[in-house]
């Protein structure tokens, strides 16, 4: 394998841009995602002798940078403040109490790349990630914006995966009807 | 008569986070068949699932984003503020 180097500014200058484009696919702001690679910099540098050689640096700097925006975000949604009081079970709106749609989902006729490549949609659809409720949020986007794995999640948030499966479907419920709210043409014929 | 709308809306989504058993997957594939709206709900939560990986692949492969210029300045200051007598 090749001689990874413990120069710092080394690992700037390889892989600097690599670890900012992965902390913008998640972050999706400069400012935090720059300072999210500088924090993992540091990081990584204090920590050199934890390396263990199995992996090349780059992938040692992501698993850090990884960690870094995970504690980022829990500590933004915390830091929002949102009531528990709000972590209400969206199910009981949505469905009659004889199990059925209040109002049947429609049909979504959207390929995901076309959706993606419109930034005016990116924004409807994590201003609805951003108004889901504490709970649901935290496990949400670190499932599904971060791509983390359930045990892991389950670890960090303590709670157990019937809990975790719960706060993620009712999330999605939450953001399904935001977006058709939002975005695919939310007025409703009663 | 009762409908299984509300309980299906769970088990699609937990086919997304575990592997469902054979008596969920069933009962699920019956109520589909007869159910538009919970395939629309199928549908949508399936685009909303790829949405996040679209766009996330999206960005990390977008070769022209570059750490912006003093961002990396600033990054490699804090570097050598490390690098003094205590390191």
């Amino acid at each position: 394998m090749t001689k990874e180097t413990s120069n710092p500014d080394q690992w700037l200058k390889d892989h600097g841009d690599y670890l900012y484009r992965y902390a913008m696919s998640k972050l999706h702001d400069e400012e935090q995602a720059a300072d999210m690679v500088q924090e993992t910099l540091l990081a990584a540098w204090r920590g050199w002798d934890k390396f263990a050689g199995n992996s090349s640096v780059k992938t040692w700097l992501v698993g850090i940078l990884k960690h870094k925006i995970i504690d980022h975000i829990r500590k933004e949604i915390r830091d929002r403040k949102l009531t528990e009081a709000v972590e209400s079970d969206p199910t009981s709106l949505l469905f009659n109490a004889d199990g059925s749609w209040v109002n049947a989902p429609r049909s979504w006729k959207e390929n995901p790349e076309d959706l993606c490549g419109s930034d005016q949609f990116q924004k409807v659809l994590y201003e609805c990630v951003g108004k889901l409720p504490e709970k649901q949020q935290i496990v949400f986007t670190m499932r599904e914006v971060i791509g983390e794995d359930s045990d892991t999640i389950c670890k960090e948030a303590d709670i157990t995966s019937t809990h975790l499966h719960v706060l993620i479907h009712r999330a999605r419920l939450a953001l399904r009807t935001c977006l058709e709210f939002n975005w695919f043409g939310g007025s409703r014929q009663s | 008569m009762n409908h299984f709308c509300k309980e299906a809306s769970r088990l699609q989504s937990d086919g997304f986070e575990r592997t469902l058993t054979v008596s969920e997957r069933l009962r699920l594939r019956l109520h589909l068949l007869i159910c538009g709206a919970c395939r629309n709900y199928a549908s949508n939560i399936k685009l909303l699932h790829q949405l996040f990986h679209t766009i996330q692949s999206q960005k990390e492969s977008a070769e022209h984003v570059v750490l912006p210029e003093n961002s990396r300045t600033r990054i490699q200051d804090s570097l050598k503020d490390r690098s003094s007598p205590e390191s």
